[in-house]
């Protein structure tokens, strides 16, 4: 059954939206990763103005991402104050992105943009995750234990204007807080992802938060910055599809469901391999399509559509 | 421009002497766009009538012996487009030429009874702009030939990738020469707004009759509602958008955890 989407201007097949929803939502409930950075380039390769998936699909990650808040608050797992550091990082950020979009939109580069953005951050992130599954899983055979947590004090702590996190035991500085939600903010704005893969590790590894609190305040960053994103691109492009969005939520929360009961029977370092494989692969496709010469070299595209006023 | 108003003072002045008369309509003037809307056919139809009598404006001889033929040009509002360029810049592929055209049709079908060639000399299409080949682009002067050519080459291949621009020849059928009948197709991905159909009325290489009828294609319901309400109030378009998903994700996972 096709389905006209009022925004992205084209009739698609409603099972194959629900199909990429359902699939992409089955990944992240499995790897729980937020999902962003793969369907994005599903709905540009399935015909979506690149433009269009990613302002969609910053939409469809703030309701994939409130539900997970929400649990996440009741059970005491966000640090808010963290969290609303991170949100004022964002805002920066995803307005710097956004109108980044919005003049890119008009020079006609911002396709271009989006193909390289994605390139060296899935190219980037596949190849560590890869290559941290396979240590991890050549240590597991040699028997070795893997490291204790917590880092030791680095130049992190040397940095001014600290501010005291209770909730995560935490006195340290808001800077780097600001630049990690600044660039996530900037990545949903350019990209169409939650920024969850880039968020987490920072929260563990450089500002060192407690493991409860990790995923809860990144959700909650996370719903803000792309709600914050919806409401910027609706305002500069008019590029978020709400049909387009709704219907991809309906088969990511299904196929999540089923992504988180799949998940819990396999191993985890082989389904970060399987999934370090499948960013990979998404990357490749990406790269080849930037550097082989289209079939087309010439495109048509509204005179209205973009323009920055 | 003195040839194409010489022609047409022949086609005015032509027409009543001969007195053929021709009636065509559309089966439907409207297309609306909704959800399900996955592209159209309409049914262009009518009839030539060669034997009008004296008092109803003919001079009551029948027209005989003379071999009719039809075209049908189906156009929507001309449309502001642009046109781009890619070029190889260090080995990655960039947007790198621009071109804009302002009122180019972004929807045009052509049908007739037999190939165009056949039907009408080369100067009578390109005024009429009759064929693909003869829509008139508004290139910028400054490009030199090579340069207008692939832009116009271009924008054709596009438009034609999408489905907005087509000809088909023969896809007119005629019955005892009175009758005709076209079926046109409209993709999902139209452009809203007005558009004409005109059907000409061809004989030995010359237009002689023309009728155009209106068509109205707008998005209706729920994708109307979105599209005009994400163009006409952004600001408040992106708040339902951000408060439809807040809800949706919230009842999302109040579902599945039900579920579960």
């Amino acid at each position: 059954m096709q389905i006209y989407l009022p925004i992205a201007e084209l009739s698609i097949n409603i099972f194959v939206l629900l199909a990429m929803g359902g699939g992409v939502g089955f990944l992240s409930g499995m790897f729980g990763v937020g999902g962003g950075f793969l369907m994005t380039p599903l709905l540009i390769f399935a015909g979506v103005p690149p433009a269009v998936a990613v302002a969609s699909e910053a939409n469809q990650i703030t309701a994939a991402s409130v539900s997970g808040a929400l649990a996440h608050a009741q059970r005491g797992g966000v640090d808010y104050k963290m969290g609303f550091v991170l949100i004022v990082g964002g805002a920066f950020g995803s307005y710097a992105g956004a109108w980044f979009f919005a003049v890119l939109t008009e020079s006609g580069q911002v396709d271009l943009m989006i193909s390289i953005a994605y390139v060296i951050f899935l190219g980037g992130i596949g190849s560590l995750m890869f290559v941290e599954s396979v240590i991890t899983i050549i240590r597991r055979r040699r028997g070795d234990k893997p490291k204790p947590g917590r880092r030791p004090r680095t130049w992190v702590d040397a940095l001014p204007f600290k501010m005291r996190f209770r909730k995560s035991k935490m006195y340290i500085s808001v800077l780097l807080p600001l630049v990690i939600g600044a660039l996530v903010g900037a990545m949903a704005a350019l990209m169409g992802v939650g920024g969850g893969f880039i968020m987490i590790p920072a929260m563990v590894y450089l500002l060192n938060m407690p493991i409860n609190v990790v995923i809860g305040t990144s959700l909650f960053q996370i719903t803000f910055v792309t709600a914050g994103v919806t409401f910027l691109h609706s305002v500069n492009t008019q590029t978020v599809d709400m049909m387009l969005a709704l219907i991809l939520l309906i088969g990511a929360v299904v196929g999540a469901q089923i992504g988180v009961r799949v998940g819990a029977k396999l191993k985890g370092e082989q389904l970060r391999i399987l999934l370090a494989v499948l960013v990979l692969a998404v990357c490749a496709k990406m790269g080849v399509d930037l550097v082989v010469q289209p079939d087309e070299l010439f495109a048509v595209f509204p005179a209205a559509e973009g323009d920055v006023h | 421009m003195l040839t194409g108003l010489l022609l047409l003072l022949a086609v005015v002045a032509a027409s009543p002497a001969r007195a053929e008369r021709l009636v065509t309509d559309l089966s439907d003037n409207m297309i609306d766009i909704n959800a399900r809307f996955s592209g159209t056919d309409l049914m262009v139809f009518g009839a030539i009538d060669m034997d009008i009598p004296q008092d109803d404006g003919g001079h009551g001889v029948v027209v005989e012996g003379m071999d009719y033929d039809m075209i049908v040009v189906v156009t929507s509002d001309p449309k502001d487009m642009m046109i781009r360029r890619k070029e190889r810049i260090s080995g990655i592929w960039v947007n790198k030429g621009m071109e804009e055209l302002s009122g180019v049709p972004g929807y045009y079908a052509l049908g007739t009874t037999r190939h165009l060639d056949d039907l009408l000399a080369p100067a009578v299409r390109k005024q009429y702009q009759i064929g693909l080949d003869n829509i008139s682009l508004p290139l910028s002067q400054g490009l030199d030939a090579e340069e207008r050519e692939g832009y116009r080459a271009g924008f054709i291949r596009n438009m034609k990738a999408k489905g907005l621009y087509k000809e088909e020849f023969g896809n007119i059928n005629m019955r005892e020469g009175i009758l005709f009948w076209a079926r046109m197709y409209f993709p999902a991905n139209m452009p809203v707004g007005d558009y004409k159909t005109t059907v000409y009325l061809v004989r030995q290489g010359d237009i002689v009759l023309s009728r155009t009828t209106g068509l109205h294609v707008d998005k209706v319901g729920l994708e109307r509602m979105i599209y005009n309400f994400a163009q006409q109030s952004p600001a408040a378009y992106g708040l339902v958008a951000i408060l439809v998903a807040l809800v949706a994700g919230w009842l999302g996972g109040f579902l599945s955890r039900k579920v579960s």
